[in-house]
């Protein structure tokens, strides 16, 4: 993972040099002094590659003289229309075409700073590699990259701006390592023991085992973990950033689904496919990233984030359907489908955490249903809520990062189809509908408070490269629930 | 459709009697002491019969009861009717509007399907009258809406009809009759298609021995403009073709030109109640049968637009003839908007299930209107993506687009794929720049068991829901 630094324009004496240009834009000065200094070569092989700066378009030109091993010209589309998110897009696309040089410039000198460090920011969220089980990987074939420069009019500017972006970025790391391991490595136990990693960042970090969750009364999430032989947990995260003296509000409240790995259990999955199943605790990798992410930040708000962690497993003590458990709430479930385990989870700690920190809003992350994908397909993430204002916001947090949600319906039609012979509710209603029959059951744990619920399945892991996203996993949510908080609710 | 009278003065006691009350009105005298003891209190959907003589049938409005509510409670009254032969409506306590819309109810709720049973099982009532020192006001309040009742109970004929009798010649046959309402009939059989190279309407029908057909009816209007265009997934049996369908449920195919019944019954509406706007109804009719000149997986088809498509799954018919239904409404007419409604995906069901359709389209201010019209007559619709991603799963290396994704191409082992946006996503790359809304309408189409707006069978939804998207927003002076 390269270091970022913002630095004055100066042409580097060796390395690669990075332009990313506008469509139909002259050349900046950095750009110029690098051209003029190899004699026009630039301009020269920008021509003749019929580079135009065109969104997305990119042109590589080797060893062009003064010294450099290759200019990347990066393509940042019309001038006027250049966001954040197309920023931190060419910052990607730039990531992949210098990974197997040491050193980088990026001529940020014709960009503002803050469009700088987002340009910074794309390129580090792009650079994240999972290797640590790649033992024999050739040298050859390893990323080199270990710092990159930007050279920026302003770089204090830049740097200052690049800071919490830093800090949100690491989260977006710390999230896609949880999510990329595999479920033989991340336990239940062994996932709470990193969120012990936070308390480094001025996070209070709370482990409960069988033992407590038996005493509140969690028969839901104990139902599923009970075929499991790694013991199940749930942890509390706070953060409380709010500046003191303020602190009449309530906390902000992300509850994260934590299935280490999900076979289905009796009701067991078919065998294709079922390895993407270590990544059905996604939605609690995103929580304890975001939490990383605004302590790291130190966000001025006060925010618990809490995470259901146990595996589902199919085995002589596990659950079965037809099974009847009694929630934190006392509603009991009849459980029908042993595979519609991550509600059964998120019921318990959704009620806990109202119990506990009577917070401002609920917003809940899961890889929920497959339902969600059959709706939406992997570029939006499923958004429900009972709260108007609140699904608006994170509507528009998700659009400002370039992590989109789309807005699923709610309704008592559709609450109806939970409805069983024997117990309050069952767990499944059905085919149709299936991903909003999921949000219905999980409203029914809210006692009406505001809330939202994300079911991330289809945008929680990429099985091809994003602008900004290698391919595996996304921490889709991190960045989105952090500008949430960034824009609505920091003191 | 059941017949509607309107009469002034109190009902006589022959005929059960249904009278609406809102949420904590007080009964009339002779039936508030049974009222009490049964602790009727006038809430949404609570329903009290009383043996009487006279029969009467307490139905509740609710509070504060809307359009809806009215016609809701008008249908619960007729299921508890029963079997008798005629039916009385008090509207004594009613604003006319709501005893119209009550009137609606009974209606809706009186529709049956085609009787095809040699001893017919209960028989709904043939005849309501509406009494009531209101009747005059409430018979006026009450046309409007025949009109749109009249569209949505066609639709529901039609969609009943098995395939062996409505067969793509007998729906032609039957659009065609249309032309006593007023509206211009015109039926494209395959010489025309194959001239005019409708190859995507074609080859789904090739394998049938019941050719498809082009059915066009216009309704001129009044105003000097292009007509609306509505077009309609009209596949009067869905066999899958060759990637036959599994046969559990298999029969519920014969539903599968709904969208084309509720555009037909749309033109009824609109027709029926003189409206000033023109439209044009544009229905794609084929069998997609199993048979030795069906296509086939692979195929590479032209359709009428030129481009090309590589055909993946031939049960994936519906956006097919769509296409050609599309291009030759937007070519022939060029309408201001047009709506295309289909039976097109089971992927709509298991997103949104059979309480709402999928709307998706390229006008935010067309996909507003539609979804509003749906919400006043209790046909509700929700906003679904087309993404770049779906486009780009649609690409092909043989022709222009592929039909849709193939299966194990999705996430989780293959199994999970959008569909109803991939289908959305085709549809789109032949509508160019014309205001376009896509009612998928699987799902709610028919209802297994009776509902808010009538029996167990198709629904007839879309019917009321175009009629009254038109008098919302195309009806204006220009």
């Amino acid at each position: 993972m390269p270091d970022i630094a913002f630095v004055k324009p100066a042409l580097p004496r060796a390395g690669a040099l990075v332009l990313p240009l506008a469509e139909e834009a002259p050349l900046g000065p950095l750009a110029k002094q690098a051209d003029e200094a190899t004699g026009g070569a630039i301009s020269r092989g920008l021509e003749a590659a019929k580079f135009t700066g065109r969104k997305g378009q990119s042109a590589t030109l080797w060893a062009p003289g003064a010294g450099l091993t290759k200019v990347v010209a990066v393509g940042l589309g019309k001038s006027a229309d250049l966001s954040a998110t197309a920023a931190e897009a060419a910052g990607g696309a730039i990531a992949p075409a210098i990974a197997k040089e040491r050193e980088a410039m990026v001529a940020a000198d014709t960009l503002t700073p803050v469009l700088a460090a987002s340009l910074a920011l794309g390129l580090r969220l792009r650079a994240y590699r999972f290797d640590r089980y790649r033992t024999t990987e050739k040298e050859e074939d390893k990323p080199k990259l270990e710092r990159v420069a930007l050279a920026v009019a302003d770089a204090a500017h830049a740097k200052a701006a690049f800071a919490p972006m830093q800090a949100v970025a690491e989260g977006v790391f710390l999230a896609r390592d949880l999510v990329s391991e595999p479920a033989n490595v991340l336990t239940p136990a062994e996932c709470a023991e990193r969120c012990k990693a936070l308390e480094k960042l001025g996070v209070e970090v709370e482990i409960l085992g069988p033992k407590e969750m038996k005493k509140l009364g969690f028969g839901a999430l104990l139902g599923v973990a009970q075929g499991s032989a790694n013991e199940p947990r749930m942890v509390v995260m706070k953060w409380m950033g709010a500046p003191k003296g303020k602190k009449a509000g309530k906390p902000l409240a992300f509850i994260g689904k934590g299935v280490t790995f999900d076979t289905g259990g009796i009701s067991i999955k078919p065998a294709q496919g079922m390895e993407d199943m270590k990544w059905d605790m996604a939605g609690a990798g995103t929580v304890i990233g975001l939490m990383a992410a605004l302590a790291g930040r130190k966000a001025k708000a006060d925010v618990v984030g809490l995470v259901g962690l146990v595996e589902n497993m199919p085995s002589g003590t596990a659950q079965r359907p037809g099974d009847v458990v009694k929630t934190a709430s006392g509603q009991t479930v009849e459980v029908i489908n042993t595979d519609a385990e991550g509600r059964l989870v998120l019921a318990d700690v959704i009620h806990y955490c109202i119990d506990k920190f009577d917070p401002r809003f609920m917003v809940d992350l899961a890889t929920l249903t497959g339902a969600i994908i059959i709706a939406l397909g992997h570029e939006h993430a499923g958004l429900f809520s009972n709260d108007d204002t609140l699904a608006q916001r994170i509507e528009a947090a998700g659009r400002a990062v370039g992590e989109a949600a789309w807005r699923m319906p709610l309704g008592e039609a559709y609450d109806k189809q939970l409805k069983s012979d024997i117990a309050d509710m069952k767990n499944v209603g059905g085919r149709p509908g299936g991903a909003i029959t999921a949000a219905q059951f999980l409203q029914r744990f809210v006692q009406g408070r505001p809330w939202a619920h994300l079911d991330i399945a289809g945008t929680a892991w990429t099985t091809k490269d994003l602008p900004t996203v290698p391919k595996g996993a996304t921490a889709f949510g991190v960045r989105m629930l952090d500008r949430l908080v960034a824009d609505h609710y920091e003191a | 459709m059941i017949e509607v009278r309107f009469r002034r003065g109190a009902p006589g006691a022959e005929a059960p009697r249904i009278l609406p009350l809102a949420e904590g009105a007080a009964p009339p005298p002779a039936v508030a002491a049974a009222a009490r003891a049964a602790r009727f209190a006038g809430r949404a959907g609570a329903v009290l019969d009383l043996a009487g003589p006279p029969r009467v049938i307490l139905v509740g409005l609710g509070r504060d009861p809307g359009p809806l509510a009215c016609e809701k409670a008008g249908v619960a009254a007729l299921r508890a009717a029963g079997e008798v032969a005629e039916i009385a409506l008090d509207d004594a306590a009613l604003p006319p509007e709501a005893a119209a819309a009550v009137a609606a109810g009974v209606a809706l709720g009186a529709w049956r399907p085609p009787t095809l049973q040699a001893r017919p099982a209960a028989k709904p009532p043939r005849r309501l009258t509406v009494h009531g020192p209101g009747a005059a006001a409430a018979e006026a309040a009450f046309a409007p809406r025949a009109a749109a009742l009249a569209g949505c109970l066609l639709a529901r004929d039609l969609t009943a009809e098995p395939a062996n009798r409505l067969t793509t010649r007998a729906f032609a046959e039957r659009l065609e009759a249309l032309a006593e309402e007023g509206l211009e009939v015109e039926i494209h059989g395959r010489t025309w298609l194959e001239r005019h190279g409708f190859g995507a309407l074609l080859a789904v029908g090739r394998g049938s021995a019941s050719p498809p057909r082009l059915a066009v009816l216009r309704w001129r209007g009044a105003l000097p403009l292009p007509p609306l265009a509505l077009v309609g997934k009209g596949i009067v049996f869905d066999t899958g073709g060759v990637c036959l369908k599994p046969a559990e449920g298999m029969e519920a195919m014969r539903a599968d030109m709904a969208g084309a019944a509720a555009c037909a019954g749309a033109m009824l509406a609109l027709a029926r109640r003189r409206s000033p706007a023109p439209a044009v109804a544009v229905l794609a009719i084929a069998e997609n049968a199993v048979g030795a000149r069906a296509y086939r997986p692979g195929d590479v088809i032209r359709t009428a637009s030129r481009r090309t498509v590589e055909v993946v799954d031939t049960d994936a018919e519906g956006r097919l003839v769509l296409a050609d239904a599309l291009h030759h409404a937007i070519t022939a007419f060029r309408p201001p908007a047009v709506l295309d409604l289909a039976t097109l995906t089971g992927a709509v069901v298991t997103a949104l299930g059979h309480h709402r359709a999928g709307l998706f389209g390229t006008e935010a201010a067309l996909l507003a209107a539609a979804a509003a019209a749906g919400e006043e007559v209790g046909e509700p619709l929700w906003p679904l993506p087309i993404g770049q991603r779906h486009r780009e799963d649609l690409r092909s290396d043989i022709a222009d687009l592929r039909q849709c994704a193939p299966a194990g191409s999705g996430a989780w082992g293959g199994r999970l794929i959008p569909d109803a946006c991939h289908a959305a996503a085709f549809l789109r790359e032949f509508v160019g720049e014309t205001p376009w809304a896509h009612l998928d309408i699987a799902g709610v189409e028919r209802a297994e068991e009776a509902h808010a707006f009538g029996p167990a069978g198709p629904t007839g939804f879309g019917a009321r829901l175009l009629d009254r998207l038109v008098a919302m927003r195309f009806e204006d002076e220009p």
